[in-house]
């Protein structure tokens, strides 16, 4: 059985349809990457998944979970938003504090490790409204990792990290994969996906217009870039 | 900018309730311009234009204070929304003129928004209610030039407030001094503190331009103030959410987001303003009972009931005040639904103001020397504050602020708040006369309200649970 089963998704803003009959799956132990251009409709994708957006039709099974039933799907899933906006009033370790009660875990040394982890330790007692802007992706990398989810979503997850933070990141989220879970990541950095992603697939104007792994996808000596390139540009299916 | 502030409106309301809202301001003001002539007869004209003046200096206040998010706006994101005042981070275009733009913007919102449709309805009405459409039309001129006067004060005064404290204190004493000597020692006349009450005294136009000087004056002193570069500051705090959390234990599975929204009340400097605020709407309420004297000039014992009927009424602008804390969009991504945030932010506000409640219902009890009404008093202002307080998290969940700006939602809160609350008022009043009807009326009413909270408690997880934290994201 697929971890992530999106089955005919329709979503409009508007007038203004982004997602059109979008169809995939991803399996257990995939690092699954999603492409496409600005605004092709990537985030709005993960949002469905993740039960933070109603589609108009269709629907998103994580785990067998529908999209229908939000809270237990982000009980099952980490996710990293576009975004980065931890609480403006609560310091870098309470944001933690709080993640660990909401998912009622009890093991609250975690919360020391992923500081140690981003190296913020230094910076726990600081408000998140007052941190940079790459300390608080940290925290929200942290927040969606501590409760060690089976699933992770991530929403261009080293936008803001230092070359150290984006390796080390790129690591962890090799090794989860290494051990049977699943990341469902979406990203522009093609260099760093062509790294990591077994499968992916590319989205261009709220169609999926290639899917497969790298190596089905490749024409010649392609890579990930040229393929991306290749498949945006050339006119999508009806 | 302008578009800006209309598609920011209609993005929270919808186009509809956007239109709507001054439909509903001509149509009160036409509906008030009706009545006028009743209550004109016991209270005299030159205290009504005081009010209506007072109340567009207050109005001014209110929306002038955008002073202060300067800082906001240039040091940080503002949830997911980008606005033009966000423009100096990235090109070359300095804040003080963008402030100075929005200040204009601001301005001529209000204008077409609130004072146009205000004077349209006065003018509707105005031949029945024997007013002249020039007197309508010169109403609607001093009344926008008292609301630009309470805007620049309030924008020059937030300004300055993040350059200088003791400039804004020495500022402020100024002005508090200038409306202390007119009043109540009544040593200047009140047309020094507000010049358009001296245009309505004389007619001499003269303190028309002076109020429109001031209005200038305090715009340009607002620009002036302005900030440039607002320094990013790292604040510190000891660990205190699990310690918080621990001593909310007996509020149960609702004490992880009750202490999270504690600590950003008392994080953000909205501990003290939340009580204060409250205590102040109650102080409004005497006003509100001489009104009542004033206007129909019948002598009406106010009871302790009738000021406890009112506790609730007031506790609307505290829950707000509570919604308008923080954005919440990192919740989005937590297993956790908008219902369970209003749950909280309902605790936190029974938590800030059954003290304030319980000691104001026995203040009056003991001031009016009715002590026996105390017990009966803290049934009907607790029924009334959890009913009040329980539609109004029902309609607006945590956009309260925003989402009475749409007319749809300000009309079905006033149809189901307005008549059970007049029912106890006038029930109240009827206690001296029929003591056992009246009494039944208030207890049996209390109840109704006691149930009718629990239902729409009840009923918030169905309203809220699949609403996103973005649902309304303007982050000020």
């Amino acid at each position: 059985m697929p971890v992530i089963d999106v089955i005919n998704i329709n979503k409009s803003f508007g007038t203004v349809k982004v997602l059109k009959d979008i169809n995939f799956q991803v399996e257990k132990g995939d690092f699954y990457g999603l492409f496409g251009p600005n605004g092709a409709g990537k985030t709005t994708l993960l949002r469905i998944i993740t039960g933070q957006l109603e589609p108009d039709s269709g629907e998103a099974l994580t785990s067998g979970v529908s999209h229908r039933e939000p809270i237990t799907v982000k009980r099952l899933v980490g996710i990293v938003p576009e975004a980065e906006t931890p609480p403006t009033f609560l310091t870098a370790r309470e944001t933690l504090e709080l993640t660990c009660r909401i998912r009622g875990i009890d093991e609250l040394s975690r919360v020391d490790s992923w500081l140690e982890f981003f190296d913020i330790t230094e910076k726990s007692d600081v408000l998140c409204r007052d941190l940079s802007k790459g300390q608080r992706q940290k925290v929200m990398l942290a927040a969606a990792f501590i409760h060690e989810p089976e699933i992770l979503l991530v929403d261009e997850p080293f936008i803001n990290l230092d070359p150290i933070y984006q390796r080390k990141v790129r690591e962890y989220l090799k090794a989860l994969v290494a051990g049977g879970r699943t990341v469902f990541m979406c990203t522009h950095i093609l260099e760093i996906a062509e790294k990591l992603c077994n499968r992916i697939a590319v989205i261009n104007d709220g169609r999926i217009v290639s899917s497969g792994s790298l190596d089905e996808l490749r024409v010649g000596d392609e890579d990930l870039e040229d393929i991306f390139l290749r498949v945006v540009e050339q006119p999508a299916a009806a | 900018m302008l578009k800006e502030e209309w598609r920011l409106h209609q993005s929270l309301v919808g186009g509809f309730g956007s239109g709507l809202f001054p439909f509903m301001i001509f149509l009160l003001t036409a509906l008030g311009a009706y009545i006028t002539p009743y209550i004109l007869g016991n209270i005299q004209l030159t205290t009504i234009l005081l009010m209506l003046h007072i109340a567009s200096v207050i109005y001014g206040i209110f929306v002038g204070g955008f002073g202060r998010i300067g800082e906001h706006v240039m040091t940080r994101r503002l949830g997911q929304v980008n606005m033009l005042l966000q423009l100096p981070q990235q090109y070359p275009i300095s804040f003080k003129h963008v402030m100075g733009v929005f200040y204009i913007k601001d301005s001529l919102y209000y204008l077409v928004y609130s004072y146009i449709p205000l004077v349209m309805g006065v003018g509707l009405a105005a031949p029945s209610a024997g007013v002249s459409y020039r007197g309508v039309a010169v109403l609607g001129v001093t009344m926008f030039l008292a609301f630009m006067m309470g805007m620049g004060l309030s924008f020059a005064l937030s300004a300055l407030s993040l350059k200088s404290k003791r400039g804004t204190f020495i500022l402020s004493l100024a002005i508090f001094s200038l409306i202390f000597l007119a009043h109540p020692l009544e040593l200047i006349p009140v047309s020094y503190v507000l010049p358009p009450m001296g245009y309505w005294a004389t007619r001499n136009i003269g303190y028309l331009l002076v109020t429109a000087a001031i209005s200038a004056i305090l715009a340009a002193a607002g620009v002036l103030f302005m900030k440039e570069r607002f320094e990013l500051r790292q604040r510190r705090y000891d660990e205190f959410f699990l310690s918080a959390e621990t001593k909310l234990g007996f509020m149960g599975g609702l004490r992880t987001m009750v202490a999270k929204e504690w600590l950003e009340l008392v994080r953000s400097g909205s501990l003290v303003p939340a009580i204060t605020g409250f205590g102040g709407h109650l102080i409004a309420i005497y006003f509100i009972s001489w009104l009542f004297q004033a206007g129909f000039g019948i002598p009406i014992n106010f009871n302790v009931i009738f000021f406890s009927g009112f506790v609730g009424f007031m506790g609307v602008m505290t829950y707000s005040f509570l919604t308008n804390l923080e954005h919440n969009e990192y919740l989005n991504v937590q297993p956790v639904s908008v219902d369970m945030v209003v749950k909280a932010k309902l605790a936190v506000y029974l938590l800030l103001t059954s003290g304030v409640t319980v000691s104001y219902v026995i203040l009056i009890g003991f001031l009016k020397g009715q002590m026996s009404m105390v017990p009966m008093g803290l049934v009907v202002s607790a029924s009334t504050s959890l009913f009040v307080v329980a539609v109004t998290a029902y309609l607006t969940g945590l956009w309260t602020n925003t989402m009475f700006f749409g007319a749809k939602t300000i009309l079905i809160f006033t149809a189901i708040v307005v008549p059970p609350l007049t029912v106890i008022e006038i029930a109240s009043m009827m206690i001296e006369f029929r003591p056992e009807a009246a009494t039944q009326v208030i207890y049996g009413g209390s109840l109704l309200l006691l149930i009718a909270a629990a239902v729409i408690f009840s009923r918030l997880e169905h309203r809220w649970r699949g609403v996103s934290f973005s649902y309304v994201s303007t982050g000020v």
